[in-house]
Formats: C-alpha cells, sequence, structure tokens
C-alpha cells in the first residue's frame, strides 16, 4: 500500500498577500480572544498557596510533579476551565490532560495540592469521569497524581452522591481495569475518606513516604457521636479534645508497606515516586508507531500560523476548509473520497505523524448553482444537505471496517429544513449518521472551529458520540448553541410581538426582552463558557491545534483493540477507484 | 479581452472590495455578498484591471448580475 500513502495529492495553497491584509482586524480578535482564554488559564495555574509557600513545606506542587513526570514537550492539558458547577476558584480542582510519559501516551490527572489540599470540589466527579472515558476510549493507561483531603465539606451535597457523584470514579477505576486499562497512582500527603479511595482503587499504588490513605482521617476518628445541635460548652468540648489529639493520620506507609502490602513501593523522595509511574510505563503494553505509520511523519507544508488568517472571527464571513486542514494535515496531502459528491462536506483521508486519519469537516460559502439537487434553493456551506449526509454516513462506515480514527471539524448552522428538506430525508439521514458512528469501533476527536447549531452539532461526530467522542477542542471562534441567539428571540417573541401590536401595546417591552436573549445566547455560547461547562474538553490556540491532533492520533494507535492490516484496507481503493 | 464579474446568487452588496484602476489576479477577493446570513465572497475570475463596477454597498443584487468588468 505504500505507493497510496507515500505521496498522496497535495492541497492547500500558500496566503495571498491580499488574504493576509484582509484577515488582520480577524486574525487580531482572534489572538485577543486567545490571550483572554489563556489568562484565564493562568489563574486556574495559580489557585490556592503560592508554589513557593508549598515548596516550602517540603512539598511540589501538582504542576511541578506532571512538569517531572511527562516527557517534555509533550503535554496537552483538557479540561482547564472546566467548572460546570461555577466553583468559586475557578476549577474542579483536578489538573488532567494527554501526555507522554517514556514515549507512551498516557491519560495524566492529579489533584491540585495547593487548594484545600486536593479537597473534592463540586463538578470534579464529572471532570473525573470525562478522564476516565478517554482512557477507555483510547485504550491508554489512566496516571493519577494522588493528593486528596476528601470532601469540601461545606458543600457536599453538591457531588458526595448522585449517579455521578464523586463515588462513580471509583466504579469507572474497576471498569478500566477489568477493561484491560491500567490505572496507575502516585500517591502523596493524607488522602482520607474519599482520598483513601482515591488511592486504592487505581491498579498500582506507589507512595511517598509521607504519604497516607485511609477509610477516614483524623477528623473521623476523634469525632463526637452528633447530640443534635452546637453550643458553648460543647464547643469548649471539641476544642479541648482537639488540643489533646496528637495521633499521626491512619494509614501510613507503615500500615500500608508493610502490614497491608497495598503500596507497592515507597519513596524516600516525591521524585521517587514520579521516577516509580516512569518504570512502570516503559512496561506498559504498547506498539512502536513505526507499526501503524503508512508514511514517514511530516510537517504540514504551509504554516501554522496561517490559520488566523484563514479562519475568520466573524462568524457570517465565509472561508475555504481545504486550506485549513492542508495546515493542520502530514504534508499537506490527503486522498479526498467522493469530491465531486455532498459539496458541503469535506472527507478524505490523511495522515498525522505518518498515521491514517479519516478527516470530516464542514466546508463553506455557496455551494454552486443547483445545489441542493432537491430544491429550487441556493445551497450554503455549513449547513447539511443530502448528499454531505449520504457522503458522511459512507465515510464513516468506511472508516469503521478500515479501523481509521475520525476526526471531525465542525462549523455547522445545521442541518436543510423545510418540507423539501423533509421530503429528502434529512430527519432520517441525520439520525443515521449517528447511527454509523455508532456501530463503529473506532476512537474520534471533534474540533468545533466555529459554530456548533442544532442537530448538526450532534450529528458531526459531536460530544455527545459519548463512546467514541475522545474529546472536542475549540477554537477562540467557537459559539456552541442550539440556534443564534437573534433566531432564538424571534422564534420566542414573534407571536407574542404580534398580540401586542395587534393590542395596540407599545413594542419597547418585547424589544427588550428579545435583546436580552439575544445578549444572554452570546454570554452562553462563548469559547470560554464552552469551556467552563465542559462543551468543549479545551479551547486551544490555532497554532497549537495539530499538537492535539498529533497527541489523538499517537494514542489511538498506541495500543489499539481491533486493527486491519493496511493492504486489506478498502477505502483508499474506493477513493482510487 | 474584457470579463464580467458575475453575482452567483442573489443578495445584497456587503463590500466592494476593489476600485476602478485596481489590478487584480485571478480569484482576488472584489465584492462580498450578504446572502443566506451569510458573507459570501465574490472573486476575481481572471488576472487583470477593474475598469467599471456597477453596483455600490446596499445594493440589491440577483443571480448572474454583472458586479464589474475586469479589462
Amino acid at each position: 500500500m505504500r505507493p497510496y500513502f507515500e505521496h498522496m495529492d497535495e492541497f492547500g495553497k500558500e496566503l495571498k498577500a491580499g488574504r493576509i491584509k484582509r484577515a488582520a482586524e480577524s486574525l487580531a480578535k482572534l489572538r485577543e480572544t486567545e490571550a483572554a482564554i489563556d489568562s484565564e488559564k493562568k489563574k486556574v495555574e495559580e489557585v490556592g498557596f503560592p508554589t513557593e509557600k508549598i515548596n516550602a513545606r517540603g512539598w511540589m506542587t501538582v504542576w511541578q510533579r506532571l512538569e517531572y513526570l511527562v516527557d517534555e514537550g509533550s503535554w496537552r492539558p483538557l479540561h482547564t476551565l472546566y467548572n460546570p458547577l461555577d466553583n468559586a476558584e475557578g476549577t474542579t480542582n483536578v489538573i488532567d490532560g494527554l501526555a507522554k510519559i517514556e514515549g507512551r501516551w498516557a491519560v495524566v490527572i492529579g489533584f491540585d495540592n495547593k487548594f484545600m489540599a486536593g479537597a473534592w470540589l463540586p463538578g470534579q466527579s464529572e471532570n473525573i469521569l470525562r478522564v476516565t472515558d478517554l482512557a477507555m476510549r483510547l485504550n491508554i493507561p489512566l496516571v493519577w497524581l494522588v493528593n486528596c483531603s476528601g470532601a469540601k465539606l461545606p458543600e457536599q451535597e453538591k457531588f458526595y452522591a448522585n449517579r455521578r457523584g464523586a463515588g462513580t470514579p471509583f466504579f469507572r477505576h474497576a471498569e478500566l481495569e477489568q477493561a484491560g486499562v491500567p490505572v496507575l497512582a502516585g500517591i502523596y500527603g493524607t488522602n482520607p475518606a474519599g482520598g483513601g479511595y482515591q488511592s486504592i482503587s487505581p491498579t498500582i499504588l506507589l507512595a511517598h513516604k509521607d504519604a497516607n490513605i485511609a477509610v477516614g482521617g483524623v477528623g473521623i476518628v476523634s469525632g463526637m457521636a452528633p447530640r443534635g445541635g452546637f453550643d458553648a460548652e460543647m464547643l469548649e468540648e471539641i476544642i479541648a479534645k482537639t488540643k489533646e489529639f496528637t495521633g499521626r493520620p491512619p494509614g501510613n506507609v507503615e500500615t500500608h508497606y508493610d502490614h497491608t502490602g497495598f503500596f507497592s513501593h515507597v519513596y524516600e523522595e516525591e521524585t521517587g515516586v514520579l521516577d516509580g509511574i516512569k518504570e512502570y510505563m516503559k512496561g506498559i503494553p504498547a506498539y512502536a508507531p513505526e507499526f501503524f505509520r503508512v508514511a514517514e511523519p511530516a510537517a504540514p507544508k504551509f504554516p501554522a500560523e496561517d490559520v488566523y488568517s484563514l479562519l475568520p472571527f466573524n462568524q457570517k464571513e465565509v472561508y475555504d476548509f481545504d486550506q485549513i486542514l492542508a495546515r493542520l494535515v502530514d504534508g499537506s496531502e490527503h486522498m479526498e473520497f467522493r469530491p465531486d459528491y455532498g459539496p458541503e462536506m469535506y472527507t478524505g483521508l490523511c495522515k498525522i505523524d505518518g498515521m491514517l486519519v479519516g478527516c470530516i469537516g464542514n466546508r463553506q460559502g455557496f455551494l454552486g448553482k443547483g445545489y441542493p439537487e432537491y430544491g429550487d434553493y441556493p445551497g450554503i456551506g455549513g449547513k447539511l444537505y443530502r448528499q454531505g449526509l449520504i457522503k458522511m454516513n459512507e465515510f464513516v462506515t468506511l472508516c469503521g471496517r478500515d479501523r481509521v480514527p475520525m476526526i471531525w471539524f465542525q462549523d455547522t448552522t445545521g442541518i436543510d429544513v423545510g418540507d423539501t428538506a423533509e421530503r429528502a430525508e434529512l430527519l432520517g439521514l441525520g439520525q443515521s449518521l449517528i447511527y454509523s458512528i455508532q456501530q463503529t469501533e473506532v476512537a474520534l476527536m471533534l474540533v468545533v472551529l466555529r459554530k456548533g447549531s442544532a442537530a448538526a452539532h450532534y450529528v458531526l461526530g459531536g460530544p455527545t458520540a459519548n463512546r467514541h467522542n475522545a474529546f472536542t477542542l475549540g477554537t477562540a471562534a467557537t459559539e456552541i448553541a442550539v440556534m443564534h441567539g437573534e433566531t432564538a428571540a424571534v422564534a420566542t417573541y414573534a407571536r407574542r410581538a404580534v398580540k401586542e401590536k395587534d393590542a395596540g401595546r407599545p413594542l419597547e417591552p418585547i424589544i427588550e426582552k428579545m435583546n436580552e436573549l439575544a445578549q444572554r445566547y452570546r454570554d452562553t455560547s462563548d469559547p470560554l463558557y464552552c469551556a467552563q461547562h465542559g462543551f468543549v474538553d479545551e479551547i486551544v490556540n490555532l497554532s497549537d491545534l495539530r499538537s492535539y491532533l498529533q497527541a489523538f492520533a499517537g494514542a489511538v494507535y498506541q495500543n489499539p483493540k481491533s486493527v486491519c492490516p493496511r493492504h486489506q484496507l478498502i477505502l483508499p481503493r474506493i477513493i482510487k477507484g | 479581452m474584457a470579463q464580467e464579474v458575475l453575482a452567483a446568487l442573489s443578495g445584497n452588496i456587503w463590500k466592494v472590495s476593489v476600485e476602478v484602476g485596481d489590478k487584480v489576479e485571478e480569484d482576488d477577493e472584489v465584492f462580498v455578498v450578504e446572502a443566506l446570513k451569510m458573507e459570501i465572497p465574490v472573486y476575481a475570475p481572471c488576472d487583470g484591471t477593474i475598469s467599471e463596477i456597477k453596483v455600490k454597498k446596499g445594493d440589491a443584487v440577483e443571480e448572474d448580475d454583472v458586479l464589474a468588468v475586469i479589462d
């Protein structure tokens, strides 16, 4: 199959001076938004005690542990701004992402020991479940840096219980282990109760000498039976008891190394724990990348920075998707699937670090006279029509058959609507695409380049493809909502406006409400909101997109559960004809 | 030889990106038409010089209307 993949069709062209000039304002807005997002991420990094204070206590921060643990330049953070329950701290108090350790990809997650000694916070379990899903999807190890003081007690009602509450990750760890996905844990500090189960549920436990893990902590061991309330006398008693208590926290290394043997190893130095994880990672099953490479890795022919001049910040401005893709894939080469059919969608085979991926993206702009073929109206990119939906169904099915992971690029306003579109079966074809994705066993990732709207956000490999979607990225131009805010305002208030008008009442209150709703949509669909609420797993600078594509391809091909021999691939043969 | 720049679809002229006398290359943006809630560029069909512009910002245009001429 070398002749198929060594030199695929080149695509893309150099940016013209006119394009660069026209895009200057848009580029500035993209950069400004990226800077604002970066500033929010910085706040999350700095939450809690300063690094110096943690270091003065003889500890490393979670960030320092991560830096020591992961291969240089391989850290791809996810969920940095994820904060679905709007914690004042701006974080769920875990840090996670994809990274290489000793040359092997892993999902890495750690408690931020700078804030409340790594406590459970509202929204954290949802964050952890996303992370365990990711490890399961990519079939790569989950590496924990445990340092967890247990629940933030004053807010326990928000996360302790429920189907996806703070206990659910322990079931997920068991699920991962039963699926053959190891969970490695480096354990630091005091880990009572929830922290204890965070520590005991992984596969291999590597502890620092001062670590302890326990069913319950000092507070519970020395606690008092409830008496229906507190008074001054009782508080004096509590103060006295607390002062008297000098015992060490339960479950230290003497207990769990010498007696129970739960800890596989205990290390004198904090870095020793991380070295231990590195040693275990060397033994993790992983194919050499060459096993699945169909060609030598190659950088795109055009600079990544071009994307800032190609993707308009203005949501109404159209652009050439193929030009963006040419800045992301190896050698700016591809094999396009059915280029003469379904012009609103790009579908094609590309390479990332020499490994085959299927790319799918919305093309933008006027689709040409006579399209869609079933309607007497012009077709516009970003919308989905009959041919594009059929083409994607075919492409996805073939990628599944050939075990080719998929990378989706979304910028969609929705599926064509109206009775003509209904007669063209678009409702059924959209759901067929969901069916097609669901019946595959390959991982996908999604980049919401700009708009994710209506049902098209679901069908185009959206995050709702739970079992398949490894992660979703957003950009500075991302906007995700059921529809545009002004469209929603019209849909909500048009009939009422007619009634008010007919009744001779003033229209200003309606206008005010319409503007309020439109603004609310703007506020709840922008990149920051999308990241905080998990609509995307990370907002990524446009110049960094390829690095995430590389992480995805490297991780998904590291230890796949199912393979298709390259000489038995059918999709490239169909494309070649 | 003169070549006409045509509107590909009905809409309103959102932006006139050139002036008479401007040199353009094939695929340079010469107009932006607002249609279907999007801003859709109209590109030069050939290299040349803009000799005539027949529309102004805000004008409604129909499919195949002549927007400009390139010599």
